[in-house]
């Protein structure tokens, strides 16, 4: 029995190989790997994306595949494996604990291109096959910030709050580079137009935790918040400002709906550039790029729309012009004269880019007067800034 | 002639492939007593309960003053003036009497606890119920519990009783009291009936008696034309010999000797107090006294179940003469220093046998231990197990069967023929024949004889006097904890141990 | 008389059956599967107006699909299987285990940590594997011990214990996560991916197999020991009545505590398998509540490790087939968690009618003609 298995496992493989030649756009099929559904925020920013993808790309449903609730365990090779044996030549996905797994499917699949959102190892695992992705979503990060920073000027004016009660709350899912350099570059983005702006932030330890982030917003908010924005992904924190009427900046998707009183905007990242990118280069035959970091200019780096009613008057213009400057590299997000750790404006920075598995810093990311965050050319793109700077405080 | 109270005709239940009712027909009038006799098994209770609304009959009507009802809920019966006394009391334990008694009525208007508690005690004088109505139920004897409950019914009107083994649980003194106060129920018009197995007490105090077998009604006679022996052939369906062969004791030798035993239990009561007594080979020592006087906690001190404060508890081989204490050792322990002590339990299913295993398994209760071996040897239980069901008759399709589905009388065959298969030189049984029908009993008691043949010891405790009288050599008298006396069952009286029973109750130190 | 009587009996009432014959309640359970397929087919078209055959043939595929999906089908069935044969012993006790998830959770730690740290230390697959194995057993069977002896001693409540003990462990393994592994996401990632030390070897190029044949073993060991051992009967009569135990003399408390021993080492085990057989890393989600799948596993096959084979494949063929409806047919997993939910209000439901019978009033009547 177990050869007979093993004798049809290696027909499928070689199936598999003979379907790897050149490719028709009609010949491309993608598996999408979600960790959790479209409850989470995070993962229906990537469904939508890839759906998105494939209505403007006109593939049939039988060219997308989507799996949801994978866990972040051998569910994940299993999920992948059965995606190649279903005739898929690329394999995506969406959570960091998913890349060891996609990895071991990559080293078993050498025909098939596996690319993985947020992971940290493709310039370090030695496969062709395997392909990082992020994008520079702090600096959206930081344009929403701007929106932040008007909404608590516009508090501070109309004597709602004094300008010491500045204060930000902020909901993050893991004490992690990711959720760290997010939070920084919203903050920096509040402090270029609110000065007196500080921020605390608690984190869930968790993805994904409705009540959990819901009560860590309400906690924040008790505590003296009067704006609150999250990286975590499921729906709590809005809907907790929502019924608190404290204003919200949300993250990967419009909450509008979920807190028509209260939300402002929200940054996120835009798939949609990036799974074009891999289905193009796999129907033409190309390579897709080992370590890949989309931003503005490629449209991966975005914002939802900007609810008015609650926004502060002149954010839109605000925004405008700091993306402009952005864009042109008048301004760094990471500027460090712009803010100080521990009193002290850094000139050096060691930071684990390379991803070998040993935690150890090695690799200078602070050069011509900023940090130079999710450089996928010279660094990697999955974020690396992972310093605590002063204004912010987190509560462990 | 009276007017009937509740007629049924032609009633049918079926429970799976058990008929527990075929076509029963049953009339009751006002103002008499009924009996209702019947083996256990017969259908009495279903009956009842059918009555009563607990369960719905397959087929079959029911007339109350002569209309026909359809009895859906136990309120339906209430509805009626049905009015049923279970043998389990069914009562809140802290709440007083009168509490109890008014408990889930729906009076319209202010609840006023003095004026139900002045209608109680009307309904006492009227029947002659000797009750405080301010008493809380855990303060009650168990004879003031079930005036509780009779009250209960008649304070909602009942008209027609059930009473459901009611002397079960009384002394013969509380049973003279009871039967007075139904007869004065019976004078003001009530319709009574009542089921029991004493004989003795059908042929005291009703008017006529309705026989059941099997399920059919077997006939209805006037009890003034009965006697026990054409009751009892009506029941069992042919002429049983009702008489116990007791023999002499020969050369009775002391066996087991209790010492000033004294028990606290985990509620820090004192169930035993000061208890010394000798059990003797060849003979066979009764225990009388009311429920709860202390029966359970003595034969489970003895068997190693229950822990002992002080005393001592000294088993003498019969062999070498030599003396082992049997004081706080486990029964693995009692069983390896070679002492054959047998123990038929009050509780069978619960402690003596496993419900839902087979004959075979339960046997090995016994004997699963023995040997080297971590797996189980089949081969002798299943023998043993065969050899029981031949011997003692057990009714069972096969040795495979779960003892739970088996009748009770064959449940405790299957029980004493595992506890006497060893050969025991003590044998410790508490109610044995307890919802027993007249055959089994008698098989049961001439086992034990058989036992005391074989110079086992063997300690019989027992609720129903004439039997223990019949029965014992000895009787000795449990009351509160202690013993109140003992007796020579060849010289003594119902009477006499019934004084003794209820001697402790007033006479604490 | 009668056609007079205006009185009406109840339109039903229901009576307790005698036992039922096998083929009879095979058949009843058929139908009621029948039932179920039916009803969630309805339900389907309904919803979404698509073909419920399609529906039903996607959940089909999600297990047998392709030769990959059976084995990991099957992966799936054998690690069910084998936390289900643990607490079975407990749950033949009345001893409420509802702590599998964690005393998994625990074991699969330990072997995580061998592996972790003895992952450059230069020893051999040949040693490492067996120090996991039984490092994973002896902390799954402290994990539950404890609990069984605080029931024992003191009598606390095993029910509340043991599951409270889950999250500990959960937490443990997070604490443990963020110690090891300090990039602060929760995430351990695999162990020894390029050594795959400490990894299970493949057997005929696949993997799981090996793990498919250890549970395998188990489930003939569980069945042998639960049926034919001395410790088995005792468990069994410890868990029937406890009174019956006291009476022949069985140490109580020293059975409910070698019986929590050997379920928490079956549970390590499983652990060890979870880790060093399959996912090679670990996280607080690694058991993914097969420790409390478990329990209805053990009991819709009323404790019987043979019927349990077919039960854990149910209910890991249903959850296939859920995701697998979500994949092919473009729906919220939740239509498929729907349709587990059907099939087995069903099956359980079925069980009603295997015990009791239901009359109606005609047939009341023509009796009493």
């Amino acid at each position: 029995m177990k050869r007979i298995i093993a004798i049809i496992v290696a027909i499928i493989a070689v199936f598999a190989f003979a379907a790897c030649g050149p490719t028709e756009k009609h010949d491309v099929k993608i598996g999408v790997i979600c960790l959790h559904d479209e409850n989470s925020t995070y993962d229906a920013n990537f469904i939508n994306a890839i759906k998105a993808v494939q209505k403007s790309l006109g593939l049939s449903d039988s060219q997308v595949i989507i799996r949801t609730n994978v866990d972040e365990s051998i569910d994940c090779y299993n999920a992948a494996a059965e995606m190649v044996d279903a005739g898929c030549n690329i394999v995506f996905a969406d959570s960091f604990g998913h890349e060891d797994f996609m990895i071991q499917a990559a080293q078993e699949f050498p025909n098939v291109q596996f690319c993985h959102a947020t992971g940290t190892k493709a310039k370090t695992a030695g496969l062709s096959n395997f392909h990082n992705a992020f994008a520079s979503i702090y600096e959206g990060r930081y344009l929403a910030g701007i929106a932040a920073g008007m909404k608590l000027n516009e508090m501070i004016e109309s004597g709602k709050i004094t300008a010491d009660q500045a204060k930000i709350g902020y909901v993050g899912a893991w004490p992690y580079a990711e959720v760290k350099s997010g939070y920084t570059s919203f903050f920096l983005g509040a402090r270029s137009v609110c000065q007196s702006a500080t921020m605390k932030v608690v984190f869930t330890m968790s993805w994904f935790d409705i009540a959990k982030e819901k009560e860590s917003a309400e906690k924040l908010i008790n505590d003296g918040c009067v704006l609150i924005s999250q990286h975590a992904d499921s729906e709590g924190a809005p809907k907790a400002c929502e019924k608190a009427g404290v204003p919200n900046i949300a993250y990967n998707i419009d909450t509008g709906d979920l807190g028509p009183n209260t939300a402002i905007i929200s940054s996120k990242i835009d798939w949609e550039p990036y799974f074009k990118l891999i289905i193009d280069a796999v129907a033409n035959g190309t390579a897709i790029p080992t370590d890949y970091c989309g931003d503005f200019s490629t449209g991966s780096v975005a914002l939802t729309e900007l609810h008015e009613n609650v926004a502060a008057a002149g954010t839109k213009a605000a925004i405008e012009a700091a993306k402009a400057k952005l864009i042109s590299g008048e301004i760094k997000v990471f500027d460090t004269s712009k803010f100080t750790v521990e009193g002290k404006t850094l000139t050096e920075y060691i930071a684990d880019v390379i991803d070998n598995g040993d935690y150890v810093p090695e690799t200078n990311v602070i050069h011509d007067g900023y940090f130079d965050e999710s450089n996928a050319k010279d660094f990697r793109s999955a974020p690396y800034f992972d310093l605590t700077i002063d204004g912010i405080t987190v509560e462990q | 002639m009276e007017s009937v109270a509740i007629e049924l005709r032609g009633i049918c239940k079926r429970f799976g492939r058990i008929q527990a009712n075929n076509n029963v027909n049953l009339t009751l009038y006002h103002g008499e007593i009924l009996s209702l006799l019947g083996e256990n098994g017969s259908g009495k209770t279903t009956l009842m309960n059918m009555i009563s609304g607990i369960y719905y009959p397959d087929a079959g009507q029911i007339f109350i003053n002569g209309e026909e009802v359809v009895i859906k809920s136990p309120k339906d019966a209430f509805d009626h003036g049905i009015g049923m006394i279970h043998q389990h009391f069914k009562l809140i334990d802290v709440f007083t009497a009168t509490e109890n008694i008014v408990l889930g009525l729906e009076e319209k208007g202010r609840f006023d606890i003095k004026a139900a508690s002045k209608r109680v005690k009307e309904l006492c004088d009227r029947y002659g119920f000797i009750l405080d109505p301010d008493k809380k139920i855990y303060e009650m004897s168990v004879s003031e519990k079930q005036t509780v409950e009779i009250i209960k019914v008649l304070y909602r009107g009942a008209n027609i009783l059930i009473l459901d083994e009611p002397t079960a649980v009384l002394t013969p003194q509380e049973t003279v009291k009871l039967f007075e106060v139904m007869r004065k129920m019976k004078e003001d018009g009530k319709a009574i009936i009542i089921i029991t197995h004493k004989l003795n007490e059908v042929l005291s105090v009703s008017d006529r008696v309705t026989v059941l077998r099997k399920g059919e009604t077997i006939g209805s006679v006037n009890t003034a034309e009965a006697t026990a022996e054409s009751l009892t052939e009506m029941m069992v369906g042919k002429k049983v010999v009702l008489n116990i062969e007791r023999t002499d004791p020969d050369n009775p030798e002391d066996r087991l000797i209790i010492d000033g035993l004294n028990c606290i239990n985990r509620e820090g009561v004192q169930v035993l107090k000061d208890i010394s007594f000798t059990a003797k080979a060849g003979e066979i020592l009764g225990i009388a006294g009311i429920a709860g006087s202390g029966q359970r906690e003595l034969l489970e001190s003895i068997a190693g179940l229950q822990h002992v404060n002080t005393g001592s508890i000294v088993y003498i081989d019969p062999e070498t003469g030599k003396e082992k204490k049997l004081r706080d050792m486990t029964p693995m322990q009692i069983r390896s220093l070679g002492v054959r002590l047998s123990f038929v339990p009050e509780d069978r299913l619960g402690m003596g046998l496993v419900g839902n295993m087979d004959i075979v398994d339960n046997m090995m209760l016994r004997s699963y231990s023995k040997g080297k071996s971590a797996f189980l040897q089949k081969k002798e239980p299943t023998d043993l197990a065969q050899q029981i069901v031949d011997r003692l008759e057990v009714v069972t399709p096969n040795i495979s069967t779960p003892v739970r589905r088996l009748s009770g009388g064959n449940v405790q065959k299957v029980l004493v023929g595992r506890e006497i298969s060893s050969g025991p030189t003590v044998l410790m049984v508490a109610y044995p024949v307890r919802g027993l029908d007249i055959n089994s009993s008698y098989l049961i008691y001439n086992l034990l004889n058989k036992q005391k043949e074989n110079r086992a010891a063997v300690i019989f405790v027992g609720e129903d006097l004439d039997v223990l009288i019949a029965l014992c050599d000895r009787i000795i008298v449990l009351g509160g904890g202690r013993i109140t006396g003992e007796v020579d069952a060849r010289n003594t009286t119902k009477e006499q141990i019934g004084y003794l029973m209820t001697k402790s109750a007033g006479g604490e130190e | 008389m009668m056609e007079a009587k205006p009185k009406k009996e109840p339109l039903i009432h229901i009576t307790k059956r005698d036992v039922m014959p096998l083929w009879k309640a095979i058949l009843v359970r058929v139908i009621a599967i029948a039932i179920a397929l039916a009803v969630s087919a309805g339900l389907v078209v309904i919803l979404t107006q698509k073909n419920p055959l399609e529906i039903f043939s996607a959940m089909f595929n999600g297990s047998f699909g392709t030769p990959r999906k059976i084995l990991n089908m099957l992966q799936d069935v054998a690690m069910l299987l084998c936390i289900a044969l643990a607490v079975t012993p407990a749950f033949r006790m009345k001893f409420w285990n509802i702590g599998a998830e964690g005393q998994v959770l625990m074991g699969a730690l330990a072997s995580a940590a061998l592996m972790y740290f003895l992952g450059g230390s230069g020893l051999p697959n040949g040693v490492l594997i067996p120090m996991m194995f039984i490092g994973s057993l002896a902390v799954g069977m402290i994990w539950a011990v404890i609990p069984a002896i605080f029931k024992a001693i003191w009598n606390t409540n095993e029910t509340l214990f043991t599951l409270m003990m889950n999250y500990v462990a959960m937490q443990i393994i997070q604490i443990c996560i963020a110690s090891w592994a300090t990039s602060g996401s929760g995430v351990m990632g695999v162990i020894n991916l390029n050594t795959k030390l400490g990894w299970l070897p493949d057997l005929f190029g696949q993997k799981y197999i090996l793990n498919i044949i250890f549970v395998a073993l188990l489930t003939v060991f569980v069945f042998i020991y639960m049926k034919y051992s001395k410790q088995g009967y005792e468990i069994a009569v410890v868990g029937e009545s406890e009174n019956t135990a006291r009476y022949i003399g069985i140490n109580v408390k020293k059975v409910i505590i070698r019986t929590m021993l050997i379920s928490g080492a079956m549970c390590g085990f499983a652990g060890f398998l979870l880790v060093s057989g399959a996912s090679h890393t670990i996280t607080k989600d690694l058991a993914g509540g097969m420790g409390f799948t478990a329990i209805m596993v053990s009991w819709l096959a009323k404790f019987n490790p043979a019927i349990m084979v077919g039960t854990s494949f149910l209910l890991v063929f249903l959850d296939k087939g859920a995701s697998s409806i979500a994949m092919e047919c473009r729906l919220n997993e939740s239509v498929g968690e729907i349709i587990t939910g059907i099939i087995i209000f069903f099956i359980i439901g079925c069980e009603f009618f295997i015990r009791y019978k239901i009359n109606f009033r005609s047939s009341g009547k023509e009796a009493a003609k």
